[in-house]
């Protein structure tokens, strides 16, 4: 029943997705924000973000199949998937989606369809990263009512 | 309920506050000819931010919080916000959450849509919403759009307020929405950001 070390972890994983450069400050909002009234705020809000995220890629992933591209369209779906994951603090996610805007600016297909893969690969990184920290979070919040003293 | 600025009378008046993901120089422009914005705000709107560009807007408590930090809990913001119904107005869902979450967490009863749309539904005079925070670029109704008819509304108001008004000031009553436009980040900003990430892709693209 020690929960401290799974503590450690769980600060340990945390520290390392800011010192990664995964979340900005905007995460630590995120946090200030979740309380007794609201204890999952956190992951709520990063479910919510999954979701906007999947129907945007989704988006994006056709209309960069079609041909000729339509830079304006590209740019307006990507500059949505850059407001989410800035709302949620996602650093690298938000990085690229900048890069991306900026290929579509110049009308550069080839670095859009890069940078997008790119994208996917750091989104896919970052939601793999906090479905972990989220589980173990989980963990140690029920064990923590448990241990309540009486 | 909230007191008319500057002029005394105490008229509801419904801030409108434009939230805007990335705003170019044109469409800032655009907001600030069409009498919409006063200042630029940045998204992801944090509490602080809103109560600032409140305050800022409605003149209260100006010279108070002259060069006080904004902090969370601060006493300042608690009593801006604090039962005031707030209308969220955006159609990024992970954001409206978090913005409505720090509003609340002010003391604010807020109420989320997520189009112009509806928006414009609850914003009907005579209005109960202290301010209304929008998203500058939405697909079907974009913030621009949602507020036209808002002002529309307003100058009949104006009009036919104005025609039965006997007040001592001798001012005419304004239903008046001072708007703030948010925008997400300083474009430059992150370039910068980006260019420190995959530079020589960037550059090249130029």
């Amino acid at each position: 029943m020690e929960r401290n070390p799974m503590r450690r972890q769980l600060a340990s994983l945390r520290k390392s997705l800011f010192d990664q450069g995964y979340l900005d400050e905007q995460f630590m909002e995120l946090e200030q924000l979740q309380d007794d009234a609201n204890p999952n705020f956190v992951e709520e809000v990063v479910t919510l973000y999954y979701r906007d995220s999947a129907r945007l890629i989704l988006n994006l992933d056709h209309a960069l199949e079609r041909r000729p591209l339509d830079f304006s369209k590209l740019d307006g779906l990507m500059h949505q998937f850059k407001g989410s994951s800035s709302s949620i603090g996602a650093k690298k996610v938000k990085a690229e989606s900048t890069l991306f805007r900026e290929y579509c600016k110049y009308g550069n297909a080839e670095g859009c369809m890069r940078t997008f893969q790119q994208l996917k690969k750091e989104y896919a990184t970052l939601r793999k990263k906090l479905e972990t920290y989220f589980q173990l979070a989980r963990q140690i919040g029920p064990m923590e009512s448990a241990n309540r003293p009486k | 309920m909230l007191e008319g600025k500057q002029n005394g009378h105490v008229f509801k008046l419904p801030k409108v506050i434009l939230l805007a993901k990335n705003i170019t120089n044109v469409e800032l422009e655009k907001a600030k000819a069409a009498g919409f914005a006063d200042t630029v705000i940045m998204k992801p709107m944090r509490a602080s931010m809103a109560a600032a560009c409140l305050q800022q807007v409605l003149g209260i408590g100006k010279k108070r919080q002259a060069g006080k930090d904004m902090l969370n809990g601060s006493p300042v913001l608690q009593g801006l916000l604090c039962g005031k119904k707030i209308l969220v107005v955006d159609d990024n869902m992970a954001h409206q959450r978090v913005f409505a979450g720090a509003l609340k967490k002010f003391g604010a009863a807020v109420e989320c849509r997520e189009s112009g749309k509806a928006a414009l539904k609850l914003l009907q005079l005579p209005c109960c919403f202290y301010a209304c925070f929008m998203d500058i670029q939405m697909p079907e109704m974009d913030g621009f759009e949602a507020t036209h008819p808002i002002r529309m509304m307003e100058s009949k108001a104006n009009e036919q307020m104005n025609g039965g008004m006997d007040e001592d000031s001798g001012r005419k009553g304004e239903w008046h929405v001072p708007i703030l436009a948010m925008t997400a980040d300083v474009i430059h900003a992150t370039y910068d950001e980006c260019l420190k990430c995959r530079m020589d892709g960037c550059v090249e693209a130029l």
